[in-house]
């Protein structure tokens, strides 16, 4: 059996990095007295993965961890697991909700399709990088220059952006975005506020960015938040 | 709000520095109070960064032991790293608590703990950025009440004008009556030197303002007295007797970040009587007190079971001489195998039963082995009173080796008094001997992959130590005998590793500082001098700056060889071990004589007069 978990990352602790995470999960998970399965070898470990890996410095609200369990299916509910974790976890680390799935249910990374994230935008050309998205949609082709390790290359980033909506507050705004999130196609917020920054002629705003969700894409074609795919 | 504000102002500096998690709190098991409900809020200092504060055991002793106060709180404080300091410094942020972000100045007691000397220089950074007058004389009730202790405090001249009080010896008690005192003194409003005054009169409480030492022309101490009535002319350090009754925490902050000693750490038993002259841990933390079995595993259980670590290391000077270690490490494996907690057994004596015990530890997890021989000959060794043989070693790497271990460090020290050219070529001697020994180990049996890490210290000759009378070598004494042993050294499969002698010079001079060398300390921190510690950090030119502006000499104080009969500065306190005791073993060791550990015979140091000390022995 394995249990699917729902934590947030916030605010306060949106710098820890992925090791950092992983040795407080593992810490977690040991004190929660959960039937967790270890890895062989001379350092055994929590057999668990992170649907995705999220970077320093940046908050989630809906992330995930897959932890292998030793249990017969029955011997434990959802609501246990649930008060377990948050009994071990910190307040800065709190578990929103759990899914106990079977051993064949698809691996997180593979079903990950989409990424969910909101961007605050504060000051400066803010309201004006706002404005310009209906625009910016509106392009049939978004061409951007996407940098990986070893190179950059110039991609067509249009059709990884599934959703993008701009909110005002005065000086301030809020976009929020949807985007592809796969090996192939994976669209950084980051990249798409300087194409769109570009686009409105606007300088880049001191931003603080934030993912909202982790998506797979359902049977019908339409994005649902991976923990219930 | 305030402190809201704060919090949100540090928060906005986290995106701009190196290593956001040494400030970002929010643990799992990090204690949280309101500071409403509690009449003393106590922020305790470690004079470094997170990683190295929060692997320090006393501090996690005291955190526990002041939370468990209700009328009391107890928030962590670390020196900020340089580019966080300096941010601070541009944007106004005051120097704050890990748990609440609140600013340290506004603090009832700011706890400071010494364990080195070269962390000097961050006491001042931290008083400096949290807004505390540097000297004591210029504290008001605004501030907090400044306590230092730790072993450093043993020698507290070199920070007399920083520090209000220090306290003397172990802690667990003198914390909380230190606490009681502050709090009535707050609750009666009256002043702070009338604070101070009844520190003073608290057993193994110094307060430095209320003494005043005279100088001979030749620089050495004159008299060193009480400036009143009712403060007493010899502080007797602080010593709990029963270790199983002393506080231990049950539950311990877990960091995120991998942090320096990241495990549970248990204390097994305190003190050491083997009585190895250089070290002043042995002499200090005297007698040897041990913890129960039950009470350990007891430990244990509630800690693993309130962490979730995994891994378990049994601390203390000498974890070797624990009289039931074999017990111990067995009962901890059977308990904790199917858990995956994996024991570990830093600073073994390498002529206990090793033996037995490897073989437990290796059912778990491997760890590295580590033996401190100290010196590179019989004679040396006898000087020293390091009471381990050349056969200790050989036959216990040879088991290690037929064990599966391949990786073995080996620490000295060179510069130790008497020391010949004999003595440091017996070094890479015994560097070889140990390579034969696993080339001797069959091929089938021993673990591939030799590593064989041997490294060399500088010796510092501390207070309270039978070497307190020894000069120090001069830097360029030190240099000649590195490059004597950087020659030698070159041994396949060993790699070598030396201290530069700057930084041992200084720890020599602050070691046995007095009073003087408190405006060195002040002048080198102006001079941009902190994190000393830190080889990135450090430079030795400011330091000599500081000396040179100050018309000090630190020559005079690393490198002197004191007369028997000689006024420390460290004289009025009394440390447990007598002066007549330290000069005997001074004595001997000029004769290469060894004296035998102390549980085979007393020898009278001076730990019989204190209650309940050295029982049933």
């Amino acid at each position: 059996m394995r249990m699917l978990l729902q934590f947030a990352k916030t605010d306060t602790v949106r710098h820890l990095g992925l090791l950092d995470l992983q040795r407080t999960m593992q810490r977690a998970l040991r004190r929660s007295g959960l039937p967790v399965r270890y890895s062989s070898g001379f350092n055994p470990h929590i057999v668990m993965s992170f649907a995705s890996a999220l970077s320093t410095g940046v908050p989630g609200d809906a992330e995930l961890l897959d932890v292998a369990l030793e249990a017969q299916e029955g011997a434990l509910t959802e609501a246990e697991c649930l008060a377990r974790m948050n009994a071990v976890l910190p307040p800065t680390l709190p578990a929103e909700r759990v899914r106990l799935v079977d051993d064949r249910f698809p691996k997180l990374g593979a079903a990950l399709a989409q990424a969910a994230y909101s961007v605050e935008l504060a000051g400066g050309d803010a309201a004006r990088i706002a404005g310009a998205v209906p625009d910016y949609l509106a392009q049939s082709q978004i061409m951007a220059l996407r940098k990986s390790k070893t190179r950059e290359t110039l991609v067509d980033i249009r059709p990884m952006i599934h959703d993008l909506t701009a909110k005002t507050a005065g000086e301030d705004a809020r976009l929020t975005m949807r985007v592809s999130f796969v090996e192939a196609a994976t669209l950084k917020p980051e990249l798409l506020l300087s194409s769109l920054c570009t686009f409105a002629g606007a300088e880049m705003p001191v931003c603080r960015i934030r993912r909202t969700g982790l998506l797979g894409v359902a049977a019908d074609g339409r994005a649902v938040p991976l923990i219930d795919l | 709000m305030q402190t809201q504000t704060l919090s949100r102002r540090v928060d906005a500096l986290l995106d701009r520095v190196q290593k956001p998690a040494r400030y970002m709190g929010g643990e799992m098991n990090a204690t949280i109070k309101d500071p409403s409900r509690v009449a003393i809020r106590y922020a305790f200092a470690f004079a470094d960064v997170y990683e190295v504060g929060m692997s320090h055991l006393g501090s996690r002793i005291l955190y526990d032991v002041i939370n468990r106060r209700e009328d009391a709180l107890c928030e962590r404080v670390f020196t900020p790293w340089v580019d966080m300091a300096d941010l601070m410094r541009a944007e106004g942020v005051p120097l704050f608590s890990i748990e609440t972000r609140s600013p340290v100045r506004g603090f009832d007691m700011l706890g400071v703990t010494l364990q080195y000397e070269m962390s000097y220089t961050n006491i001042l950074e931290m008083l400096d950025l949290a807004g505390i007058p540097l000297h004591s004389e210029e504290r008001t009730w605004d501030d907090p009440i400044v306590i230092a202790g730790g072993p450093c405090a043993f020698n507290p001249e070199p920070l007399y004008r920083f520090i209000d009080a220090f306290s003397l010896g172990d802690g667990e008690v003198s914390t909380l009556q230190t606490i009681d005192v502050v709090k009535a003194c707050k609750q009666e409003g009256v002043s702070r030197e009338e604070c101070l005054r009844r520190l003073a009169r608290l057993p193994g409480v110094y307060v430095p303002s209320l003494y005043r030492a005279t100088y001979h022309d030749d620089g050495t101490l004159a008299s060193f007295e009480p400036t009143e009535p009712g403060v007493p002319r010899t502080v007797v350090k602080n010593m709990v007797a029963d270790l199983d009754a002393a506080a231990y925490p049950e539950s311990i902050v877990v960091p995120f970040m991998e942090i320096v000693h990241d495990r549970i750490n248990i204390e097994v038993l305190r003190g050491c009587t083997r009585g190895c002259r250089f070290c002043q841990a042995g002499m200090i933390y005297r007698p040897v007190r041990e913890r129960s079995v039950e009470r350990l595993l007891d430990l244990a259980d509630k800690l693993v079971g309130s962490t979730g670590y995994e891994e378990i290391t049994l601390s203390s000077l000498s974890t070797g001489d624990y009289s039931c270690l074999p017990q111990l490490a067995h009962e901890l494996m059977e308990r904790f195998a199917k858990e995956r907690v994996a024991l570990s057994l830093p600073s073994l004596r390498l002529d206990s039963r090793v033996k037995e015990t490897l073989e437990e530890t290796q059912r778990v997890r491997k760890t590295g082995l580590t033996f401190a021989m100290e010196a590179g000959t019989q004679r040396l060794r006898d000087v020293i009173n390091k009471g381990i043989t050349e056969e200790d070693l050989l036959s216990s790497v040879r088991d290690a080796f037929a064990g599966g271990w391949s990786s073995v460090k080996l620490y000295f020290m060179f510069g130790l008094p008497t020391e010949t050219e004999e003595d440091l070529l017996g070094i890479p001697d015994l560097a070889n001997k140990v390579v034969r020994a696993y080339f001797d180990t069959p091929r089938g049996v021993r673990a591939r992959g030799l590593r064989v890490n041997c490294s060399a210290s500088c010796f510092v000759p501390k207070a309270f130590t039978p070497f307190q009378w020894e000069p120090q070598d001069t830097i360029e004494v030190f240099q000649q005998k590195q490059r004597l042993l950087c020659a030698a050294m070159r041994i396949k499969g060993v790699e070598f590793n030396w201290h530069e002698p700057h930084v041992s010079f200084l720890e020599a001079v602050f070691s046995r500082g007095d009073r003087r060398t408190a405006a060195v300390i002040e002048e080198a921190w102006r001079l941009g001098c902190r994190f000393d510690g830190w080889s990135d950090q450090f430079s030795f030119e400011r330091w000599m700056q500081a000396f040179e502006r100050c018309g000090v000499d630190p020559a005079f104080y690393a490198n002197r060889r004191r007369e028997r009969g000689e006024l420390f500065p460290w004289s009025f306190i009394d440390a447990g071990v007598t002066e007549a005791y330290l000069w005997r073993e001074h004595e001997r060791a000029m004769r290469g004589e060894i004296t035998p550990d102390c549980r085979k015979g007393c020898q009278g140091c001076g730990l019989k007069r204190f209650e309940g000390a050295c029982v049933g022995r």
